[in-house]
């Protein structure tokens, strides 16, 4: 290719790439040079590391990594694994599948806020379940259910706000699969969960991987499902990055917002090779 | 011994029937073609044998087990795909190894079985293989394969070699029989091409509208088609309405059509004055005797002629492999008496 393509390449690229790279690269400048001493908002500016060891030696900050590691984890495993059914569910059309379609995609248009503070008031003291629970005879009091110290609020929330984005995705990797490769499955022997494991699994792999990444990175950085419905005697990583700030602490802040970056990077890699070698086992 | 009894067999979908009583036995060993135009009824037939689909009434036996209702995963049949349905994550190997492995067949076994498989289909090369890195006959012999490593009591073929072109069909058609009766596999194998049926087949099942036209050898069918739809479908023929005049020796009929008179032997007489009459185009002979045509069409084909003769306002094909017969020529057309057949006449 001569030198006037490669040009004509990449000027095609740059407002769109190149934009991209600039702002990531920006961000991911800053952070890291914050979290080194560097650009300090209220003090001096220089090289070190004490940020790092201070943050690293806090029970708080190990306390908050493994629980955004938790519901990360949690919440794409939850969703990519109810969005499967419902992907093979719905790989045939069949009479309203459009509108069930349609209504199960519904939580990608309402804000995470908004679904906070609903699912708040449905799980209240004086919500709709403990009503219920008390109507149907359960229970005499109302039951606390908001703020759980499992985060399983959060881990619904999260789940019910992203099981429409895996069920995208895997909708369109099964309905990629002939109906003769499952069917000669079938004929081979392979019940249910075979044809799942054995087939279905390795053949969406990609759509898998995809979903669990993108859920995963979405989730541990959650702040506002914490925010709202998360316990009280844990912050998520976003939290603590947000409560560093609020106190003028910039570099402990990028600190947090480091560790972040890093955890999702290597999380999503590792959730991606880990479902890839579980469904190679699985075939040998 | 009957490897699989079929009673009574109806499919509907919805309005629709796709089969309407079908019965049939097929014996062990035997290699049964199920042959007809599309949306016949063939390819349901072998979805109700093979198990993906549930039949509206009837019974299916295999090996004198009542399957009708027992899922495909359970059933002592393996079906090879007109597609191949090779899974394409996984290597020659491993789709071989794919059935004995849900049959929890033991390791050794296993390999034992692939390996034998692997040598009659001349597959070892292609053994760490991805389907899409072999060429259609390969997934072919693949997909015959993996079908074959089951050892299944009853192997289906759908219409296997539609996907491969004219000359490696002739070879694949071949191996396929050898391998059959190899294994000594009793085998049901759809297909809609009459020579694929004819040249692979112990026996032939004609389906037409979900029902069974005949049922017999390719050369029954082919020299004694019960059916105009039969006689039109297998090979070429010439069929014409007729009129039963009556018997003029024993076995001997004398039939009146639109063309002429016809003396037709047959051993069964007819069972109603009204009959069709059928004869096949190579069975005519040119000469001086017998009906006089004009030939409108004249196309040689190699090893014989295919002239389209007119006599009395009707045309007709005649094959011949020794005429000089040109296209306006006059010529005298007779078919032996028992070159012809009557056919029932079907509603």
């Amino acid at each position: 290719m001569s030198a006037r393509k490669w040009l004509l390449i990449a000027a095609l690229l740059t407002p769109g790439l190149g934009l991209i790279l600039v702002l990531i690269g920006t961000v991911v400048y800053i952070a890291v040079a914050q979290s080194f001493g560097f650009y300090t908002i209220t003090g001096e500016s220089g090289f070190t590391t004490q940020f790092w060891s201070d943050m690293i030696g806090r029970k708080l900050f190990s306390r908050s990594i493994n629980y955004s590691i938790y519901v990360g984890v949690l919440s794409a495993i939850f969703s990519v694994a109810l969005a499967y059914p419902l992907a093979l569910w719905l790989r045939k059309p069949f009479a309203g599948s459009m509108a069930i379609g349609a209504v199960l995609k519904a939580p990608l248009l309402i804000p995470g806020l908004v679904a906070a503070f609903l699912f708040i008031n449905i799980i209240s003291y004086n919500g709709i379940v403990n009503q219920l629970i008390q109507w149907l005879g359960f229970s005499d009091a109302p039951i606390r259910m908001q703020n759980d110290s499992n985060a399983i609020g959060v881990l619904i929330l999260q789940t019910w706000k992203n099981l429409p984005f895996a069920l995208l995705l895997l909708t369109g990797a099964v309905r990629g699969i002939s109906d003769e490769v499952l069917d000669a499955a079938r004929d081979l022997g392979a019940g249910t969960w075979a044809r799942f494991s054995k087939v279905i699994a390795p053949l969406t792999v990609s759509g898998m991987q995809a979903s669990l990444v993108i859920i995963f990175i979405g989730a541990v950085s959650d702040f506002s499902f914490q925010v709202i419905a998360g316990p009280t005697n844990l912050q998520s990583m976003s939290q603590l990055m947000v409560t560093f700030k609020d106190r003028g602490d910039w570099n402990s802040a990028a600190v947090v917002g480091v560790s972040l970056m890093m955890i999702a990077l290597i999380g999503s890699a590792l959730m991606a090779i880990g479902a890839r070698l579980m469904l190679r086992r699985r075939l040998t | 011994m009957v490897a699989i009894r079929i009673d009574e067999l109806t499919k509907q979908f919805e309005a629709f029937t796709a089969l309407a009583k079908l019965s049939l036995e097929v014996e062990q060993e035997e290699f049964v073609t199920l042959l007809g135009p599309s949306g016949c009824g063939k390819t349901t037939l072998l979805k109700l044998i093979s198990g993906f689909l549930d039949p509206t009434e009837g019974t299916i036996h295999i090996n004198g087990k009542d399957v009708t209702r027992t899922p495909p995963e359970a059933r002592d049949t393996a079906l090879c795909f007109q597609s191949y349905a090779l899974f394409p994550h996984l290597t020659v190997r491993e789709n071989l190894e794919f059935g004995p492995r849900q049959k929890r067949i033991s390791a050794h076994d296993r390999k034992a079985r692939v390996d034998d498989v692997a040598e009659k289909l001349s597959l070892h090369a292609q053994m760490d293989k991805l389907p899409n890195q072999l060429s259609g006959g390969q997934q072919q012999r693949v997909s015959l394969g993996r079908a074959l490593v089951m050892r299944p009591s009853v192997i289906l073929f759908d219409e296997p070699l539609s996907n491969l072109d004219a000359k490696l069909r002739d070879q694949v058609r071949i191996e396929i029989r050898r391998i059959q009766k190899e294994y000594g596999l009793t085998a049901i194998y759809v297909t809609h091409d009459q020579n694929e049926a004819l040249a692979m087949s112990d026996r032939v099942v004609v389906l037409n509208g979900g029902r069974v036209e005949q049922i017999d050898t390719p050369e029954a069918l082919y020299h004694a088609p019960k059916t105009r739809f039969v006689a039109d479908f297998i090979g070429d023929a010439n069929v014409f309405s007729g009129t039963v005049q009556g018997e003029v020796q024993p076995g001997l009929w004398r039939v009146e059509t639109a063309m002429g008179t016809y003396d037709v032997a047959t051993s069964t007489p007819p069972k109603e004055k009204d009959v069709d009459l059928c004869w096949r185009p190579e069975s005519a002979v040119l000469g001086d005797a017998g009906h006089t045509g004009k030939v409108i069409n004249r196309a040689f084909q190699g090893h014989f002629t295919d002239l389209m003769i007119e006599t009395k306002g009707v045309s007709y094909r005649v094959q011949s492999r020794a005429t000089s017969a040109q296209e306006g020529d006059t010529v005298n057309i007779s078919i032996p008496p028992e070159q012809l057949i009557l056919l029932e006449r079907t509603a």
